[in-house]
């Protein structure tokens, strides 16, 4: 895959952060067309990002042949996205808390976090065959 | 991201428009911070005001823009953080790090 595939309510890309605004443009749009309140858009916005950059650094290690998979539904008032990966998993509980003194000014390190702050709920299914997270957030 | 500066008073304006989403973002702005120190620009200010939203890559490169001007005997304030990033920077403990500012106006005058 050399540039993004839409099929439906998914996008796949290749794991170059180079897409990301593509995956952005497509999340947004879809959230718009759902009737979710522009604050809204930008917290799920901005979790996507953090999914999606994280699923190409971390998961696919920027493997230009490997995808990322973003979906997106809606039941009720209730939106879902999933973020896939092809990479080999990880431990969320070997990840360190950006609060801490000792991490505070670290430039990197709190996408997690950040999600979880913002979201209603993430669900995280990870494999040595790949990691795909969850989140949901009500409007 | 898009990214225009000016001075004034001695003082070195950036000015990044959109989102800050990670990937170029990130070179962008600390290429031209690199840029400013290089001419002895040390003293700047960040208006947030035209970013739509940022991530962690966003906080990322305004906690290394801090820390690099730091080193540099500089200083970096921030200017117009939009609720959004004030979110954030409440989020992650981040806000007593930054020097923040409701104008470009008084972010200038607080180096003097």
């Amino acid at each position: 895959m050399i540039k993004p595939v839409i099929k439906g309510n998914s996008i796949a890309i290749p794991s170059d952060q180079e897409f990301l605004a593509d995956v952005d443009v497509f999340v947004e749009g879809m959230l718009r067309g759902y009737g979710v309140d522009e604050s809204t858009v930008a917290d799920i916005a901005i979790s996507v990002s953090e999914l999606v950059n994280n699923a190409i650094l971390h998961g696919n290690k920027s493997a230009v042949d490997k995808v990322v998979t973003v979906t997106v539904a809606k039941e009720n008032s209730t939106v879902a996205i999933s973020v896939s990966d092809q990479g080999t998993g990880f431990d969320p509980t070997q990840v360190d808390n950006p609060i801490d003194d000792e991490n505070l000014l670290k430039e990197v390190g709190r996408g997690i976090f950040i999600v979880k702050s913002l979201m209603d709920d993430i669900d995280i299914q990870t494999t040595d065959r790949g990691t795909t997270i969850r989140i949901t957030k009500s409007f | 991201m898009k990214l225009t500066d000016r001075e004034q008073n001695g003082v070195m304006i950036l000015e990044p428009r959109g989102k800050i989403m990670g990937g170029p973002d990130a070179t962008l702005l600390h290429d031209k911070l690199y840029d400013c120190i290089q001419k002895g620009k040390t003293k700047v200010v960040i208006d947030l005001s035209r970013i739509e939203w940022m991530n962690s890559t966003g906080l990322g490169i305004l906690i290394q823009s801090y820390s690099t001007l730091r080193n540099s005997d500089g200083q970096l304030k921030l200017a117009r953080v939009t609720e959004k990033i004030q979110s954030l920077l409440t989020i992650t403990k981040l806000e007593p790090v930054f020097d923040a500012y409701d104008s470009v106006e008084d972010a200038i005058a607080s180096f003097e």
